[in-house]
């Protein structure tokens, strides 16, 4: 179509248009009177604490006028409100220091998204089908509360469960004390790059159940295995931080770093030297360099304390991780190893990084443990440049939840079991039907529940499986808090007020189990009217300020943070046998399933929770500038061997399933090793999620880390073929890499 | 001609963006209200027309209030009605809280005070309509607070609304008004001072 041809076509449409125009809408609806003194275009800045990953930034929401639409006495109209206009990061902040990551700038859509649950929902249709019927917060709550009394009316407490994600925070609290007082078992929580491997192993090492903080600041040598530590891993807006501070915040001196792993992250294209590993080897490499370390005396074995004796064959000089032994097993040179060890002593402070890929393996403890000794050996725990524990305060005041029994276990009884032996779930903030792998059958599982109960803001695989929905607030809508683990050498508990009133008809969870366990015919005797009230109760109990009281000053910037002083020493190690060297299993035989499969957290989605927030589709991947879209990773000569081009569609098979995308060629990663980032793949979550890309979670292998029994997610193979040409799925922001011209037969 | 050309494309162009919105907005039955996405087209072609070309409604206001009345009693535009205007960018119009101030206790038997308080019991506002102001596409940020600050009149720029009961248009707000007293103030002629 020509200008010419397009400027008339748009003229007939717009006459059209014109005449089926029917005005402004708007200027029809009521305009209540507004709740709030606002002094219209000025801005006010509020605190709060971002909800998206544990690390718990601490934010500065910029708040301003709006009309917003609001349904009042069943009529509709517009009222003006002070609401959110802008996430940055809080600048007092002990964690993130003003800043904030991009997946915490678009933390803002999930209070405006338009497909966002606005009123509680009793399922009208078939479980699973989607169909919903709004009903009122008294309909909603007696239906909740009937079933929560039928049950202890049975003495059948030990029939509810909570699942939740696995977080520290006095809402956390909250819903253990619940359980604890209505008699049912501790909450059942599920998070897929969970982190329970690295907090045994620190608890083995170190006495010290927790993430690690590093200290990057100071740092002069880091050497990471597989942490995205930049990009998604643990406190990535503290670390990024650090990180600019080692490289060039001393004038003169710039930090090396480097990084070892089976795919180039985002982390490991900003290294000096990216060191390809065999996956599962990490533990063995890191043993290498404190082999070299001992042998050349450069430490004495003794160094490593505790960290070193839990390693099985420490004090004999680990005799079997020469270099040469090492080369074998993990596929780097052993002059790059003795190298490598040299350095990491010599430059002084130094410290070792471990996360993701390498601890979801079947051996993840062990290479955990590896490199928490290599830390020990070189000298670097709790020493500045290297690796401290966060201070906790001791807020917590529900009773320590006793071992959770863990999801595929769960699913694994609810389907063998003649009557459920979940009678009734409630489920918050956790997509466990998307982001377990298929063999653990959860979505089957969840059915045989009589009664699920959802808090959720939205409509996902899990939510859509509710009887019941009562939508919690928004976080910006809510008060919210949070205790890191990880990120600040300081204590910090992060508590907030709401930012702006409710948009619509929720109700915050907290609250909604406090009035539950009020109004149940056994009341649970829970102390606080509401849940500011416990909140408040908290930080009073912590160190006031110098000025004033701990819960004022708390509320005005975000929270309580300060030195604290523990009131017991950490508890001490048991004693355990010395952790040996097991070699990874991996699901699938080599001969059949050729390649690795290494499903990673997506820079813009996590562990795809955030796959509904539009600005984080149109984000592109900092590596291959994808967007929109799932893709999978394939080494060049790979590609090449099984004439796959780029944007063809690749099947990817494991022993448990099947799924498609488009192919990538990166360099970045070995020939036997295909990566593909989580996120994408949706079945029910939202207009711009549902339906789009395939999910990697899905055709993971039921195999768990050997000593944790969390799921080890990197631990499958597969095999590829090309399924088809471009099919035009795969959107990339730069086109294709560049600097590597690769052909490829078609 | 040549304007008149230019014109005339844009203005096809500006019906064509509006085109896809401007069917009647209905709200199906069991969706959440506030399914909008943003988009900047206009409501509706003929909006979308107006706008190009600078033609604005006259406001026409739910009550005819007598801006004559208050200031002949003495009371300040700042004080109560537009007090935001010594703090931020924008004036703001009162809420019928406001209102009630004074008229919980003064002409309470008057039928449009009547009104307000039965409006103000049921929790509705009085949906005020805009009178000055400039159009999107001009792209400027005024702000009223440094011009208060300044010494400005409100009359300068809004007419003696002492004179007026419903306030009217009177001052044509064009950018030469404002240059030219931005230079007889030795004022910031800067274009990014007004525009963004």
């Amino acid at each position: 179509m020509d200008r010419r041809a397009f400027i008339k076509l748009s003229a007939v449409t717009g006459t059209s248009a014109t005449l089926a125009s029917c005005g402004s809408p708007e200027n029809h609806l009521i305009r209540f009177v507004p709740d709030d003194e606002i002094v219209p275009g000025v801005a006010e800045w509020k605190p709060s604490i971002c909800p998206l990953c544990q690390a718990g930034c601490g934010l500065h929401v910029r708040v301003m006028e709006a009309d917003v639409d609001v349904t009042r006495n069943g009529q509709r109209g517009v009222v003006k409100m002070g609401v959110a206009k802008k996430l940055e990061g809080n600048p007092v902040h002990p964690i993130n220091q003003g800043r904030l990551c991009p997946r915490g700038q678009a933390a803002i859509q999930i209070t405006y998204h338009p497909d966002r649950l606005t009123h509680p929902l009793k399922r009208s249709g078939a479980r699973g089908s989607g169909q919903f019927q709004e009903i009122t917060w008294d309909e909603a709550l007696a239906d909740l509360m009937s079933h929560l009394d039928a049950l202890a009316a049975a003495g059948d407490q030990r029939s509810l469960a909570f699942l939740t994600r696995p977080r520290r925070s006095r809402r956390h609290d909250l819903i253990a004390l619940f359980l604890n007082r209505y008699g049912a078992p501790p909450p059942l929580t599920f998070e897929l790059f969970g982190e329970d491997v690295l907090r045994r192993a620190n608890a083995m090492s170190f006495g010290r159940e927790q993430l690690p903080t590093f200290d990057l600041a100071r740092s002069r040598y880091v050497v990471a295995f597989g942490a995205d530590f930049l990009g998604t891993w643990n406190s990535p807006v503290s670390q990024n931080a650090g990180y600019g501070l080692m490289r060039q915040g001393r004038p003169g001196m710039r930090g090396k770093f480097v990084q070892i792993e089976s795919r180039m992250s985002q982390t490991g294209a900003n290294a000096d030297e990216w060191v390809p590993v065999k996956p599962g080897t990490e533990g063995v490499l890191a043993l290498g360099l404190a082999h070299v370390m001992l042998a050349d005396g450069l430490r004495p074995a003794g160094a490593a304390g505790q960290a070193g004796a839990v390693i099985d064959g420490w004090s004999a000089g680990l005799s079997d991780y020469a270099p040469e032994q090492v080369e074998q097993q993990t596929g780097i040179k052993a002059a790059t190893i003795t190298r490598l060890a040299h350095e990491l002593a010599e430059f002084q402070p130094a410290v070792a990084i471990i996360g993701g890929a390498p601890l979801a393996q079947t051996n993840g403890l062990f290479q955990a443990v590896a490199v928490n000794a290599l830390n020990a050996l070189v000298g670097s725990v709790g020493q500045p440049g290297g690796v401290f524990f966060t201070p906790q305060t001791s807020v917590a005041q529900a009773p320590p939840s006793t071992v959770t029994s863990s999801l595929d276990k769960v699913a694994a009884d609810l389907l063998s079991a003649p009557r459920s032996p979940i009678q009734v779930l409630l489920v918050d903030d956790a997509n466990p039907v998307f982001a377990t792998p298929h063999a653990w059958r959860v979505r089957e599982a969840f059915g045989k529940i009589p009664f699920i109960a959802s808090f959720g803001n939205f409509l996902d695989e899990t939510s859509i499986l509710a009887d019941v929905i009562l939508p919690d607030h928004s976080f910006l809508e809510s008060w919210v808090d949070a205790r890191s683990e990880s990120g600040a050498m300081v204590a910090v508990a992060s508590v907030a007020p709401p930012v702006m009133r409710p948009l619509y008809q929720t109700r915050a969870m907290p609250d909604v189990l406090l009035e539950v366990g009020r109004r149940l015919q056994r009341p649970l005797n829970l102390t606080w009217q509401t849940f500011d009230a416990m909140l408040h109760e908290g930080v009073a109990a912590l160190p006031a300020p110098a000025s004033g009281d701990a819960w004022s000053a708390a509320q005005k910037q975000g929270g309580w943070w300060g030195e604290m002083v523990i009131a017991a020493p950490p508890t001490p190690i048991a004693k355990t046998a010395p952790v040996r060297f097991t070699e990874a299993q991996f699901d699938g035989a080599p001969a059949d399933y050729p390649f690795h499969f290494l499903p990673y957290a997506s820079q813009a989605f996590l562990d795809g929770s955030l796959a509904h927030l539009p600005w984080m589709q149109e984000l592109p991947d900092p590596l291959t500038s994808a967007m929109w879209s799932s893709w999978v990773e394939i080494n060049p000569k790979t590609a090449e061997r099984l004439k796959i081009a780029p944007g063809d569609v690749v099947e990817i098979r494991s022993q448990h399933g099947s799924i498609r995308a488009s192919a990538v060629v990166s360099p970045g990663l070995a020939p036997d090793v295909i990566a593909m980032p989580v996120g994408q793949g949706h079945e029910t979550f939202t207009r711009y999620a549902s339906g789009r890309g395939a999910n990697p979670v899905s055709i993971l292998a039921p195999v768990a880390e050997s000593e944790t029994g969390t799921l080890a997610w990197a631990a499958t193979r597969v095999q590829i073929s090309r399924a088809g040409g471009d099919n035009n799925q795969l959107i990339l922001f730069a086109g294709e890499a560049h600097e590597h011209p690769y052909g490829h037969a078609r | 001609m040549a304007s008149l050309a230019y014109h005339c494309t844009g203005l096809l162009l500006l019906v064509a963006a509006t085109g896809g919105v401007a069917a009647c907005h209905t709200t199906p039955r069991g969706q959440a209200e506030s399914t909008s996405v943003f988009t900047p087209a206009r409501r509706t072609a003929g909006a979308a027309v107006k706008d190009f070309f600078g033609v604005r409604p006259k406001a026409v206001q739910p009550i005819a209030f007598p801006h004559d009345v208050h200031i002949a009693k003495g009371l300040a535009c700042t004080e109560y009605c537009h007090e935001s205007v010594t703090k931020g960018p924008i004036a703001g119009l009162p809420s019928v809280k406001t209102c009630l101030i004074c008229h919980a206790a003064i002409a309470t038997d008057r039928p449009i005070i009547q009104t307000i308080t039965e409006l103000e019991s049921k929790g509705v506002d009085i949906a005020w309509q805009r009178v000055y102001g400039y159009a999107a596409e001009a792209h400027v940020r005024f702000n009223h607070a440094p011009h208060i600050r300044a010494g400005v009149e409100c009359s300068t720029c809004h007419g003696n609304v002492g004179r007026q009961t419903v306030a009217e248009r009177v001052v044509d707000l064009s950018m030469g008004f404002c240059v030219n007293c931005h230079k007889s103030k030795n004022a910031s002629n800067d274009c990014l001072t007004c525009h963004f």
